[in-house]
């Protein structure tokens, strides 16, 4: 049979990452991270936050905090408190809050002055979660911050003495004949004239561009790892150097397939989100003040640009992640990688920090604020277009040093990890064998 | 098919490699080599003789520091890619994909090799009879025995039908049986008349197969010939012996 050849590039580079991308699936825990996590990890995360929520507030509703008092209490200030008939079982006090908030009082020996109700509240054997002195000059409440009751014990005293306080003051102006409403031009009430979808957009802005590089990122990290590291703790390394067709379409195809598994990762990440964000706003925004809505334009736009990082990234952690000898080391080593990555698009989010001409050419900032700016619906053509040069000046310098790197015959020979001064030191030195 | 009279050429080929800690080592120093068409050329040399470094440069897997070395009328370094098609090489660390199963190990060296549709299915038909892979042939490489594996790696290597066959301790690790079948393999590509170079440390092994023996000792060849031509210039009748006293002969010229 005479010698038969793949000539064609893309037919290459296509044949090897279909095959890496059918390996990396087929790998437990590249399925995991990229497919199974995104899919399951929101609606489940943002479940739980919200019957957390439920739960934790349900709980402190229920607790009942046990508050000693001194001195001779304003009139309707105990019942006010809920406390009912001082010294009763609490089944036995007509508490109109029973079950909900309850508070119990308890008659302390001592005076209403500062010293006595803390050590009244500093005796373990009264059990007390906070002293209230009921003095001439006013109420002084002695509580622990510290303490999850104590906090409690103040918050309900604080509610329940304010609403008497202003139905004592409604009262006491009637009695003088005069409305109690005239103070009510005193209040003040505000007017939010923001559009909801605008803020929902801002909201929006703020954290999705943020998200989508962390996504890419780590829906790069682990293909990488294995694709590389693992192929090495795999023995299969001089098995690739052996396939007849230029090393350097075979690392192109092996980029092409980290960078595909990043993006189904970012796509699977934002589809369940999609999916189970709503629920949560419901439940952290009941009034609908924020309305958020996909932003599907944006994020077709924003597709280009978002590849290319992937393709940014896949190429940048594949060729450190060929440095280590096993998958575990790589792992460890490219942790670190990880800050790089997400602090710049973590400055996309501070307020002022929009896209301009020289920052759309920063790595990971600029394609983090076009995103950010493509949601609040900018139309930045020339920052935009930057953003795109930047981001294919990168991959391609990202590609190049990856397949300079691999190219390299200490990079093929070692056996076991290669730092990164010795990775420049080959780098310069050791002899290529890349085609 | 005929192939070219020298399949593999070798000449004044060194290698040195650079350890952080044993500073420069010179692990081939000026070899020379030879194997024609239908010949099965053992390299036989002890662990560390510089062996597998000789054969991973004639494979391209290592660049020579100097010298040179042609594979099927090709230059391991100018035209390396020509070299990758026309070889077939297997060795203790040319593993498998493991989560490939063997059927798509084979169909994607197939098609790196340039072959497809129906050509490409046939080639594979061919292997996976040749080598009886049928039963394991839909199975993930890494669920396979040791013996299965040699199996399909053998057929990896050999799918495109090269000229030359390269084999780094083929029988190293394998069972009675799994190294029996190796031999035969290896005896049946010369009746093919393809080049086969192997090395090894098994006297047995090159006895029975090599037309033609080079002794490898210190990353030089001490000599090469057929096994009656090493017994007549040594005076040795078994291949140890034989080994020993061309050791002790170079080291009598450079003591």
């Amino acid at each position: 049979m005479a010698p038969m050849r793949a000539d064609s590039r893309g037919s290459v580079v296509w044949t090897v990452a279909r095959k890496e991308l059918r390996e990396a699936l087929r790998d437990r825990q590249t399925a995991l991270t990229t497919l199974v996590l995104p899919l399951c990890m929101y609606p489940l995360l943002f479940w739980v936050m919200v019957q957390g929520a439920l739960v934790v507030q349900g709980y402190r509703e229920s607790q009942e905090v046990v508050v000693g008092f001194a001195g001779a209490a304003p009139e309707g200030a105990l019942e006010a408190l809920g406390g009912g008939p001082v010294g009763a079982e609490p089944e036995a006090r007509p508490d109109a809050s029973a079950g909900v908030d309850p508070v119990r009082l308890e008659p302390l020996a001592g005076t209403a002055q500062e010293a006595d109700l803390r050590a009244a509240l500093e005796d373990a054997g009264l059990g007390l979660d906070a002293a209230l002195g009921f003095g001439a000059e006013g109420i002084l409440l002695l509580f622990d911050g510290a303490s999850p009751h104590g906090e409690l014990a103040e918050r309900r005293v604080r509610d329940r003495l304010e609403d008497l306080r202003v139905r004592v003051r409604a009262e006491a102006l009637e009695a003088a004949g005069h409305d109690p409403r005239v103070l009510d031009r005193l209040e003040l009430e505000t007017v939010d004239l923001g559009d909801a979808a605008d803020k929902g957009a801002l909201a929006l802005a703020t954290i999705l561009p943020l998200l989508l590089a962390t996504w890419c990122f780590l829906g790069a990290f682990f293909p990488a790892i294995d694709l590389s590291a693992g192929e090495r703790e795999r023995s299969t390394l001089e098995t690739t150097r052996l396939l007849p067709v230029p090393r350097r379409w075979v690392l192109e195809g092996k980029v092409l397939a980290v960078a595909s598994l990043a993006i189904l990762a970012t796509l699977a990440n934002l589809v369940a989100i999609a999916l189970s964000a709503e629920g949560l706003l419901r439940q952290i925004d009941p009034g609908g003040r924020l309305l958020v809505a996909f932003p599907t334009v944006a994020l077709l736009a924003a597709a280009p640009m978002v590849a290319l990082f992937a393709l940014f990234c896949a190429a940048l952690l594949t060729a450190f992640a060929g440095l280590a000898r096993n998958f575990r080391e790589a792992q460890a080593s490219l942790g670190p990688l990880q800050l790089v990555f997400v602090l710049p698009a973590m400055a996309a989010i501070l307020p002022g920090v929009e896209l301009t001409p020289l920052l759309a050419l920063v790595p990971v900032l600029g394609v983090t604020l076009a995103v950010k700016s493509l949601i609040l619906g900018q139309v930045l053509l020339l920052e935009y277009a930057l953003t795109i040069v930047g981001l294919l000046v990168y991959a391609a310098a990202a590609l190049s040093f990856s397949v300079r790197m691999m190219s390299r015959e200490g990079f093929a020979t070692a056996s076991d990890t290669i730092g990164f001064g010795r990775a420049l030191r080959m780098f310069r030195s050791s002899r290529a064998i890349s085609r | 098919m005929s192939t070219a009279p020298d399949a593999i050429q070798a000449e004044g080929l060194i290698k040195t490699f650079h350890d952080p800690e044993r500073g420069e080592v010179n692990a081939v120093q000026g070899l020379d080599l030879i194997c024609r068409g239908g010949e099965i050329m053992g390299l036989l040399g002890p662990n560390g003789a510089g062996k597998t470094t000789t054969l991973r440069m004639l494979a391209t897997i290592l660049a020579p520091t100097a010298g040179r070395a042609r594979v099927a009328g090709f230059d391991v370094v100018e035209e390396p890619l020509e070299v990758r098609r026309r070889l077939g090489f297997l060795s203790g660390t040319t593993g498998l994909y493991p989560r490939l199963t063997a059927r798509e190990t084979l169909e994607y060296f197939g098609r790196l090799h340039g072959l497809e549709g129906p050509e490409l299915e046939r080639q594979v038909e061919r292997v996976v009879d040749a080598f009886d892979l049928h039963a394991f042939a839909s199975g993930r490489c890494e669920a396979l025995s040791t013996g299965q594996k040699q199996r399909v790696s053998i057929a990896r290597a050999t799918l495109h039908d090269p000229e030359v066959l390269i084999l780094d301790e083929p029988t190293t690790g394998l069972d009675i049986l799994a190294a029996s079948d190796m031999i035969r393999f290896i005896e049946q590509r010369r009746e093919e008349g393809r080049a086969v170079l192997f090395s090894t440390h098994v006297l047995s092994e090159a006895e029975r197969l090599c037309d033609r023996i080079a002794i490898v000792h210190a990353g030089r060849v001490l000599a090469v010939g057929t096994q009656e031509e090493l017994r007549a210039r040594t005076g040795a009748t078994w291949l140890e012996d034989v080994y020993r006293a061309l050791v002790a002969e170079v080291e009598g010229q450079t003591a």
